[in-house]
């Protein structure tokens, strides 16, 4: 089992999130779970290019209340 | 990997996983390979692309060479003049200064420092506006890595996305 890393980058704007959520990716192994929050409008898109270039899995995708919860499973490492 | 190296393992893939291994290489060979920047303008908010698009790149992966020279030059050195931002958009500045500080945007220095940390990025100084300035490498801020000409550049950019600013 892998470990579950959880990843606020709520307020921060375009490409903030998705800095944040590589710099917990570095650290991150193989089967890890990456739980990530954030507001930006351009936040959904942008991480399923990022899925799409890097060959991670996008698990879960949601929006609730203006925040985007995304949980991703390290598989490309 | 070698190509018959490849080559084998693709032989030993069953039909539905050969046309997987063709679609993901496919997909991976169109994709673009770096980022080349060549950074020009000396206006403030032409800096915001440079470091939004410098991060962007990195975080995808991807390496980037930046290419200083022109009016953008001055504000890669230790004597960094004061920004300023275009005279035909200035009625819009106020806004955008406070929408920027609103949303905690980071400089774009520190996202070209940030990037650097964390992934493949140079920046090289024109060598031929760098003695048009009287500029020396000692002039140059550290984040700047090299001072090189415009053959060196671009025999290091190939394939890569080029970008003008």
């Amino acid at each position: 089992m892998g470990e579950r890393i959880v990843v606020d980058a709520k307020g921060m704007a375009c490409p903030g999130p998705i800095t944040k959520l590589v710099k917990a990716y570095r650290k991150a192994k193989s089967g890890d779970i990456i739980e990530i929050y954030a507001t930006d409008p351009g936040f959904k898109p942008d991480l399923e290019a990022w899925i799409k270039r890097t060959g991670n899995e996008l698990v879960e995708i949601s929006e609730e209340g203006g925040v985007i919860k995304a949980v991703i499973k390290v598989t490309a490492k | 990997m070698c190509g018959v190296e490849v080559f084998d393992s693709v032989k030993q893939l069953g039909n539905g996983e050969y046309l997987q291994f063709l679609t993901d290489t496919a997909e991976r060979e169109s994709m673009t390979k770096g980022l080349a920047v060549v950074m020009f303008s000396g206006e403030a908010e032409k800096f915001i692309p440079l470091g939004v698009l410098t991060s962007t790149a990195v975080n995808l992966g991807m390496p980037v060479r930046i290419f200083v020279t022109g009016f953008a030059l001055p504000y890669f050195t230790k004597n960094k003049p004061e920004p300023r931002f275009s005279k035909e958009f200035e009625d819009m500045v106020p806004a955008l200064m406070e929408g920027m500080k609103r949303l905690n945007l980071p400089t774009w220095y520190d996202m070209l420092k940030e990037a650097k940390e964390a992934g493949d990025v140079k920046v090289y100084v024109c060598s031929m506006m760098a003695e048009a300035m009287g500029l020396k490498k000692e002039d140059l801020d550290p984040i700047v890595d090299d001072v090189v000409g415009a053959t060196y550049f671009m025999s290091n950019i190939e394939g890569y996305e080029v970008i003008f600013i």
